[in-house]
């Protein structure tokens, strides 16, 4: 190997603590969600409604674990806004639609994945993945203030409802919420899926440490990349 | 028609009830309306000093349900709501008079009582070809509502046809029926949704605006707190079964006899707000997942356009009617998933080429 790659340290502790806490939140919220919207297996069979609790996995318990890692997944993502103001690196989360660079490397980054050139300049971020990365963000707000909503009506006029009850009129009533609250979590893992498989093509291909670079923040480059002036 | 001066208390004495049947009547009304013991001589003060508010009652687009529900309120009585509480100076279902007649009459009483009655509304008034799906003594209702309502001190929606826009208003609407709030904009307005209410609902609230001569505490959805303050699902007495994961997976099964939750048989207690799980229906009697069938929503806004009654599964508006959103999510990252293995090895390929 060449001695001129060069290291490049980039995401924040911060950020990767963020970035492995939404990991697991979102697969619990996914799973749990999914058997709230549809309780496929029986939770308790043979004690009392009661104190079925003590004994099996219930609906009880299954929607308990949804609202604590909800409110695990807002905790992330309130850490992950808070150090947005105070480091460079950890803006690499907000597509510059405004420059002409954004649609250029955006182009030069599609033509490699629909194969029509064999690859893409090395980039830190490339504008594709910061547009899907802000696209997430969306649509995890839109899943916290959707949940906490539905969660806070449970005490009308309570913090939760009184932050986030604006939301059931607008969508047109709770049974609305809870469909675009169900429709969004399919979203966002369809972005998971995609998400796993680009960073470890770009890991094979580009031999950048992409996939290393969430658990110890350092990237690898032989030359330099192209949206350098970011960070 | 009697005269709109008279109190509550010279009303029930007309009727012949003793101050001790007074007395319990007012302690009954208290409790019904959510209010605490020691308001009980305030509500008996009120009783005593305050003049029997005139009221009219219109009819727009509706089916009369919420009257019906209304002339079976056991707690109070509704005849007892009808001739002491309130003064009901127009309704052109109950009342005995017909024809111009009447309507002189109502229009009498909007002028001798200007700023003072309360407009009770039951369905709601089409908008399209100038309003003329609903005819009310030769005038579009639009315009009987509208004059009515400027010179009412508070408006009651009746029902989720006054309140939400109900049947008349579900896609696609052909006669651009709207709730009375897209109407009345100036005026309080009480909304009592449910296709029909609850009967004690109805008759609570209209004893709370009166006696008080101010609108009960309303939620954000202008509806009163005391009644639509919780979620059904969360006033539910099968509600421990939902909590311990006991269902109802068809109506003739084990769960269904043993009165399990019906959450997966489409029951949208969980997302609508009124007084059935602690109020119930006839007098406490019965209510309808008690009686073993899901809450269709009747009381929440746009039920009607929420799909299947029997299913919590959601079809997906612009992909087809037999889609929900696992079935489309399952498929949508499968194929993702697929497309991504795909994806993969072409990249890898050509990416080999490169180095040669």
């Amino acid at each position: 190997m060449n001695n001129e790659i060069k290291k490049y340290y980039l995401f924040s502790p911060s950020l990767r603590i963020a970035h492995w806490i939404w990991a697991l939140a979102i697969s619990v919220l996914f799973i749990t969600g999914i058997y709230i919207g549809n309780p496929f297996f029986i939770g308790n069979v043979g004690y009392s409604a009661t104190f079925g609790d003590l004994h099996a996995l219930t609906m009880n318990y299954i929607r308990l674990l949804h609202f604590s890692f909800g409110y695990i997944l807002l905790a992330a993502l309130i850490l992950r806004f808070s150090i947005i103001p105070f480091r460079k690196a950890d803006r690499l989360i907000i597509p510059k639609f405004w420059t002409k660079a954004y649609w250029e490397n955006a182009f030069d980054t599609l033509k490699n994945y629909l194969f029509i050139t064999k690859s893409h300049r090395p980039y830190i971020r490339n504008p594709l993945a910061r547009t899907a990365y802000f696209g997430l963000f969306l649509l995890l707000i839109f899943e916290v203030i959707t949940g906490f909503a539905m969660y806070g009506r449970s005490n009308p006029g309570g913090f939760w409802d009184k932050l986030f009850g604006w939301i059931i009129p607008a969508l047109g009533g709770e049974y609305q919420v809870h469909r675009w609250h169900h429709i969004v979590a399919w979203l966002i893992i369809l972005f998971v899926v995609i998400h796993v498989y680009m960073v470890i093509r770009e890991d094979i291909l580009e031999k950048d440490g992409e996939v290393s670079s969430m658990v110890n923040g350092n990237k690898f480059f032989e030359h330099t990349p192209a949206d350098i002036t970011d960070v | 028609m009697i005269d709109g001066k008279e109190t509550f208390w010279e009303a029930l004495k007309r009727h012949g009830v003793s101050r001790r049947e007074f007395l319990k009547f007012s302690a009954v009304i208290t409790g019904l309306m959510g209010l605490p013991p020691a308001m009980i001589p305030k509500i008996v003060e009120a009783m005593e000093t305050k003049p029997r508010v005139p009221v009219i009652w219109v009819h727009g687009l509706e089916c009369t349900c919420c009257s019906e529900s209304f002339i079976r309120s056991a707690t109070p009585l509704a005849s007892d709501v009808l001739l002491t509480m309130i003064s009901l100076e127009y309704d052109d279902t109950l009342s005995a008079a017909a024809g111009e007649a009447l309507e002189k009459h109502k229009d009498d009483i909007m002028k001798k009582y200007h700023g003072e009655y309360i407009l009770a509304v039951e369905g709601n008034p089409p908008l399209g070809d100038d309003g003329m799906y609903c005819v009310v003594g030769g005038k579009p209702f639009l315009e009987g509502l509208k004059k009515a309502a400027e010179g009412a001190k508070a408006v009651i929606a009746w029902g989720s046809c006054a309140s939400w826009g109900c049947v008349q208003a579900a896609k696609p609407n052909p006669t651009t029926a709207v709730p009375i709030h897209k109407v009345i904009t100036d005026k309080p307005i009480i909304k009592i949704p449910g296709c029909p209410p609850i009967p004690e609902v109805m008759t609570g609230t209209i004893m709370y605006t009166v006696l008080f001569g101010k609108l009960p505490p309303l939620d954000s959805q202008g509806r009163p707190k005391m009644f639509y303050g919780n979620r059904i699902h969360d006033t539910c007495y099968r509600r421990p079964f939902f909590n311990e994961g006991m269902y109802v997976e068809q109506f003739d099964d084990e769960g269904a006899k043993k009165g399990w939750c019906l959450y997966k048989m489409g029951c949208r207690g969980p997302t609508t707000y009124n007084s059935c799980g602690n109020l119930r229906w006839y007098n406490g009697l019965s209510y309808p997942i008690q009686s073993g069938h899901g809450c269709i929503g009747c009381s929440a806004d746009g039920f009607w356009d929420n799909g299947n009654f029997y299913s919590r599964e959601q079809n997906i508006p612009f992909i087809g009617t037999e889609s929900n959103a696992d079935k489309v999510g399952a498929v949508a990252v499968g194929a993702a998933a697929a497309g991504a293995i795909a994806h993969g090895v072409i990249s890898k390929i050509r990416s080999g080429k490169k180095e040669d």
